[in-house]
């Protein structure tokens, strides 16, 4: 870990988050602090700005104001690869793997940099055991190892969430941030990711955007509900299903959908 | 395939994947070897020396297009630089105590030195902004050549005498053959790095980058310092095939680094195939043969070369390479015998057809560009009056007739394509 990084901080830390694009303001001010091995769900309508909040977090886009800290550090001015090392790692609504590459070449490329590999040129990874062993573990545990040559690009739709999943957490990142794993799956494709992630991020910190109540409710510890640029509601999962607020705005209406 | 398989034995395991780890570079190694043997004659070893550093500037620029997602169109630079590097080099008193066998890494040298300045503002973007960046950088150095006089020597360019050198064990490259095989080391030697090169972590994530660069960005690594790090190698190798050139030529140019070469480099590149490593190399050398050979047939001969490069990008943007590895798993199957018959009948006119239609252009070319009263012309060993109308009859029906029967047998080829593609041994 980074030598200036606080072990009491909270995993992610934000602090009056504002972004606007051209007048619009999409983001209003938003102060968030998720805790360490917290399962963190963002919900919300669509358009209330929870992938926009992914990106501003990561630095996919650069905050109008405000601030996120990664364990008590400041995240200002990072690009994106530099917050990857300091052990955050996301998934992305649209799949973003490496579709020409083969599935076990997808994940081998994720453990990389974490391994100490760098932009070396004088290491073979076909040599190294730990790369190709890490490769293989990942793979069992997202059940891809049937699909291990197979280029990426001609997975089924839920095996290409799946591998982005592997992709995501090969890092031995802390925190990871999934936009919506679920989104467009089946039932049983849902269940599978599910169970998928719950087992990945076992001791980790989860800060995940998702729309299927069951999914959220299944897995979060804490919920935030993000209404156009504001969270709303901040709290453990019952707490938020009972909030006259949220109901009003939002989950009431989700809730009955489901039923 | 199913005897190894049932073979438990470890060391008939582990044959298979050390035969082909470096059953290909043995097999290059010993065609490289008695290449010479076989042709003797001086023309034939001068075109596989072009041949040879075609292909090692070849695969040092799929290292950008193919591996790294960049298309630069003004690659020549590098090579030239590191040609004309050298040829200052051995214009120098010090030439005479350095060995000609270890210059190319000079010129190899200078190429990645110029290829570190360029990528430092180059390789911020891919795509477009790369690909004008490279372009106009290649203007300016080529521009640079009749400015500078001095480095690059005007028109007339850098000559020089490579036997100068320090005597490399008694060997002092005065006979073309001798230049051969250093040539052939230096490209077993770049080749084999090259290789190497796809192989390690850098080399994998410029796969990634090419492929993705976000994603890697969200895999701790900078998409920028990854296009860098190719691009300098690049530059590497490059500067080697230019001081190979120069060994080879004695003499540098302008036109070694100009546009027009750079553009001959992405022929070359695509024309082989950028998506396997061994596609450059395929395509250097049917370029150099279409440069050297067809050239001594034909004026027309870059008239060909383009159009076979406009085919190659509409119809096989895999390339040369792309369209022999669409056949492996055909093979696998065990099918590739299914296709036989059907190639015979629908490739053989389609060869006619098309050397029918080259006739055609020559014939024309011949009209509107031969002397006055020279009616003469002499095409496939036939002699014949070019302004007859016998001629025109026969080969207009000889191309017709082959194109009706190719077209009449290709829906075969089709179908057997894909029942070889399907059916699980025949």
């Amino acid at each position: 870990m980074n030598a200036m990084t606080d072990m009491n901080a909270p995993a992610l830390h934000i602090e009056g988050l504002k972004k606007s694009f051209g007048k619009a303001e999409i983001i209003r001010g938003i102060d968030l602090s998720i805790g360490k091995a917290e399962r963190h769900a963002i919900i919300g309508p669509n358009g209330a700005g929870k992938s926009t909040l992914f990106n501003l977090i990561t630095a996919r886009f650069a905050p109008t104001s405000g601030k996120v800290s990664l364990h008590g550090q400041n995240l200002a001015g990072l690009a994106p690869y530099q917050i990857n090392r300091l052990g955050l790692s996301r998934s992305f609504q649209i799949t973003n793997i490496f579709p020409k590459m083969s599935v076990f070449e997808n994940v081998r490329c994720a453990l990389l940099w974490s391994q100490g590999y760098k932009y070396s040129f004088w290491n073979l990874v076909g040599r190294s055991r730990d790369l190709t062993e890490g490769a293989e573990a990942i793979l069992e545990e997202i059940n891809l190892t049937a699909r291990r040559d197979l280029p990426a690009g001609v997975l089924s739709y839920a095996e290409q969430r799946a591998l982005e999943i592997g992709i995501t957490i090969a890092g031995g990142a802390d925190v990871i941030m999934l936009d919506e794993p679920t989104a467009g799956m089946s039932n049983t494709e849902t269940d599978y990711i599910t169970d998928l992630i719950m087992r990945v991020t076992e001791g980790k910190t989860l800060i995940m955007v998702e729309h299927d109540m069951g999914v959220v409710f299944g897995l979060a510890d804490q919920i935030s509900v993000l209404v156009y640029g504001e969270i709303i509601a901040t709290g453990k999962p019952e707490e938020v299903r009972g909030n006259a607020k949220v109901q009003e705005a939002y989950l009431g209406a989700a809730l009955e959908e489901e039923h | 395939m199913t005897d190894m398989a049932n073979n438990p034995t470890k060391p008939a395991v582990a044959s298979p994947s050390v035969m082909l780890t470096f059953g290909p570079w043995i097999v290059s190694a010993v065609l490289l070897l008695i290449l010479p043997l076989v042709f003797q004659q001086n023309s034939a070893i001068t075109i596989m020396n072009q041949m040879w550093i075609t292909v090692i500037f070849a695969l040092a620029y799929n290292m950008l297009l193919g591996q790294g997602g960049m298309l630069s169109f003004g690659h020549a630079v590098y090579m030239g630089v590191g040609g004309f590097a050298c040829m200052h080099i051995m214009n120098w008193d010090i030439f005479g105590s350095i060995p000609l066998p270890i210059l190319p890494i000079f010129g190899g040298l200078f190429g990645m030195g110029l290829a570190m300045i360029v990528g430092a503002f180059s390789t911020r973007k891919a795509g477009t902004v790369f690909a004008m960046i490279s372009l106009g950088v290649g203007e300016l150095i080529a521009a640079c050549s009749v400015i500078i006089v001095a480095f690059f020597g005007g028109e007339e360019g850098i000559s020089g005498d490579r036997t100068y050198g320090l005597p490399f064990f008694g060997v002092e490259f005065l006979k073309q053959i001798e230049v051969y095989y250093l040539i052939s080391l230096w490209l077993l030697i770049s080749a084999g790095l090259m290789f190497l090169y796809s192989r390690t972590p850098i080399g994998r994530m410029a796969n990634a980058v090419r492929d993705n660069p976000e994603r890697a960005e969200f895999l701790g690594y900078s998409a920028r310092w990854v296009r860098y790090y190719s691009f300098v190698a690049s530059g590497f190798f490059c500067g080697i095939a230019g001081a190979l050139f120069a060994i080879n030529y004695e003499i540098v140019t302008e036109e070694n680094l100009n546009t027009a070469s750079s553009g001959v480099i992405l022929l070359v590149t695509f024309l082989g195939g950028v998506g396997f490593f061994f596609g450059p190399i395929i395509g250097a050398i049917a370029f150099t043969l279409l440069q050297t050979v067809l050239s001594l047939q034909t004026e027309l001969w870059a008239i060909y070369a383009g159009v076979l490069f406009v085919a190659t990008v509409m119809y096989f943007p895999g390339g040369l390479a792309g369209v022999l590895m669409m056949h492996v798993p055909i093979l696998r199957l065990g099918n590739g015998k299914m296709l036989i018959m059907p190639y015979i009948k629908a490739l053989i006119p389609a060869a006619i057809g098309i050397l029918g239609v080259c006739c055609l252009i020559e014939m024309t070319f011949h009209i509107r560009h031969s002397s006055t009263g020279d009616h003469e012309m002499t095409l496939f060993w036939t002699t014949f009056d070019s302004h007859s109308l016998i001629p025109w009859f026969v080969v207009i029906a000889v191309t017709t007739a082959a194109f009706t029967v190719m077209r009449r047998n290709l829906p075969e080829l089709v179908a057997t394509w894909h029942d070889a593609n399907d059916a699980k041994g025949a």
